[in-house]
């Protein structure tokens, strides 16, 4: 790590702690999603940067896990300490079945994914009895750890940063490490993989369960950021937007997902607040990511800063 | 006992329809490898445009052609100016087509407000008719089975009998081929990727007519019509109309008989079945 890179991870760091100091209510909002969100992102990047699977059922892992939460801690009043534990695993053992798509590639395990995707939307949606059907699971109460309760947002701030923060070392050494590495080697040509005596099926299932946990993450955070859950979290759309966040901030990279996240969520409560087709608009994003930047923003800047020289693009 | 036949018939009308949809779907894949998500909302696009003809001019006949007709220069300006540039990354088609089916949902929801608006059928086919054991069924949905079985006969004579069909059949299994020896693969193209939007649109009308139309109808008809070309296998038109059967059954007995996890029923078998066959009952290794 560069002097440069040093500094420039500093003055992120010192913007992101003293951001409550200065932010608003709204803001601050803001900004907590783009970190949920940038996690869920992160996940779908371990996938699609790393061992070039491009899965669309991770809303699935994350509404399971924020629903499980939310119903152990409104409906049967157990507390946070077991709850959001229990929503992770539940997110994760759910990953753990689904997995068996990696048995599939390319284009028949998107597809496959997607109609993964739709069971649980569909069963949150249809078993109302349990789940509350269109209206979901309401008034989460705030989390309680070691008996100190994080009502407020700037607390909820803090917990939510200093989670992701975690993450993402977590992470970078996941991704460097040999396991990591594999999964490059995997995206890289996977019959070489397998004939260096690779069981490459065994590493993307892996892989997928370890991103599947992350999804479940984000989703225990948002259930008690957003005090209520409902069946739109596990939808198609939400699956989509967060693959095109990690697209857009630039695949294969920590900071890309997060980065995407608040490019994507900033543009569309902007653009929401005076413009009725808001949906539209986000639709050509999607369309002009995919024609014009396809390495995302960081692949950008990184083209800009290397002068047009660039490591070859997927 | 009733029911049981009831529920059969309308598995078999509802798999008339989503074999309108995946058709297209499943051979556009298979000759141009192109997964284009936007099927959905060529489906919801034409569909209203069907309504607005049949509004207007009464007929219903009218409403499905033009229905089709309609998305058919929509189908082909995407292909022509936007998918055509992804190549054969089947992710940035994915983002892409999705992209594009946002941004037609939106506009459909601007023009047709976000009601369920019912495509109005003739008179005459309003009715119902009593079948042979006693079973009362509403004569409009007997009419799309038949509907399904003229049009899947046809597309199978084209595909299987004909010239063009077999120069499709050729392009599906290796297209640099055909354009070697002389034939104009990119017009094969266009003639396939407007019987598609043809086929999605006029889906859309005859769909619309007994399933309503509504912001979102989109995606839930664009994924019966995945499991169908999940179960059938990618690029196989037989594997299209028995695949489209087995949902229709699936969906029609799951609703009937689990109606809070009809989508388990719908979706545990494709599971299964992936197990043991990841590319479908008709699909090829490749």
């Amino acid at each position: 790590m560069n002097s440069y890179r040093v500094i420039l991870v500093l003055t992120a760091l010192a913007a992101v702690l003293i951001a409550p100091l200065v932010a608003g209510q709204y803001w601050m909002s803001l900004i907590t999603q783009v970190y949920i969100y940038g996690l869920l992102a992160l996940s779908v990047d371990l996938l699609l940067g790393h061992a070039g699977l491009y899965s669309l059922c991770q809303a699935s892992f994350f509404a399971v896990a924020a629903y499980t939460t939310a119903i152990l801690q409104v409906r049967y009043g157990y507390p946070t300490i077991f709850a959001a534990p229990a929503g992770l695993a539940a997110g994760t053992l759910l990953a753990g079945l689904y997995g068996c798509a990696v048995r599939t590639r390319g284009v028949y395990f998107i597809l496959i994914t997607i109609a993964l995707g739709y069971i649980i939307w569909g069963a949150f949606y249809r078993w109302a009895s349990f789940t509350g059907g269109d209206n979901g699971i309401t008034n989460v109460p705030p989390p309680t750890v070691l008996g100190l309760s994080i009502a407020s947002q700037t607390a909820y701030y803090y917990f939510v940063l200093g989670v992701v923060i975690l993450c993402a070392f977590g992470y970078r050494i996941l991704t460097r490490s040999p396991f990591g590495l594999s999964l490059r080697g995997i995206k890289g040509s996977e019959s070489r993989m397998q004939s260096l005596g690779y069981r490459t099926t065994m590493h993307l299932y892996m892989a997928f369960v370890i991103s599947g946990a992350i999804a479940s993450l984000a989703g225990v955070l948002y259930v008690y950021y957003n005090r209520f859950i409902n069946p739109v979290a596990a939808s198609f759309q939400i699956s989509v937007e967060v693959s095109l966040m990690a697209i857009v901030g630039g695949s294969g990279t920590i900071v890309g997902p997060f980065i995407g996240a608040g490019i994507f969520l900033g543009l569309r409560n902007w653009v929401s607040s005076f413009f009725e087709m808001h949906t539209a608009v986000m639709g050509m994003v999607f369309i002009a990511t995919v024609l014009w930047a396809p390495g995302g923003i960081v692949g950008f800047i990184e083209r800009w800063r290397t002068g047009g020289r660039m490591k070859g693009q997927q | 006992m009733h029911s049981s036949i009831l529920q059969a018939i309308n598995g078999i009308s509802f798999a008339a329809l989503l074999f309108l949809l995946a058709s297209g779907f499943t051979i556009t894949f298979g000759l141009m490898r192109v997964v284009n998500m936007a099927h959905g909302a060529y489906y919801l696009v034409g569909g209203y445009i069907g309504l607005t003809i049949t509004r207007y001019t009464g007929s219903f006949a009218l409403g499905v052609l033009s229905g089709g007709l309609a998305v058919i220069p929509l189908g082909y300006l995407i292909d022509r100016f936007l998918v055509s540039r992804t190549g054969e990354n089947h992710l940035a088609q994915v983002l892409l087509t999705v992209g594009i089916a946002f941004v037609l949902g939106d506009v459909a929801l601007h023009i047709w407000g976000g009601d369920n608006l019912k495509v109005p059928t003739p008179i005459e086919l309003r009715g119902a008719i009593e079948l042979p054991g006693g079973i009362i069924y509403p004569t409009y949905r007997l009419l799309l089975i038949l509907f399904g079985i003229v049009v899947g006969l046809s597309l199978w004579l084209l595909y299987r009998k004909t010239q063009i069909g077999a120069v499709v059949r050729a392009g599906v299994d290796d297209r640099e081929i055909v354009s070697a020896i002389g034939i104009n693969i990119d017009w094969l193209f266009v003639l396939v990727s407007a019987l598609a939007s043809f086929l999605a649109g006029m889906a859309g009308v005859v769909g619309g007519a007994f399933l309503t139309l509504y912001p979102g109808a989109e995606w839930e008809i664009l994924v019966y019509a995945l499991v169908v070309v999940i179960f059938g296998g990618l690029g196989s038109l037989e594997g299209a109309m028995i695949g489209a059967l087995i949902v229709g059954l699936l969906d029609a007995y799951g609703r009937w008989l689990l109606p809070e996890f009809s989508y388990f029923v719908l979706f545990g078998p494709m599971a299964i079945l992936l197990l043991f066959r990841p590319r479908g009952i008709f699909g090829r290794e490749g």
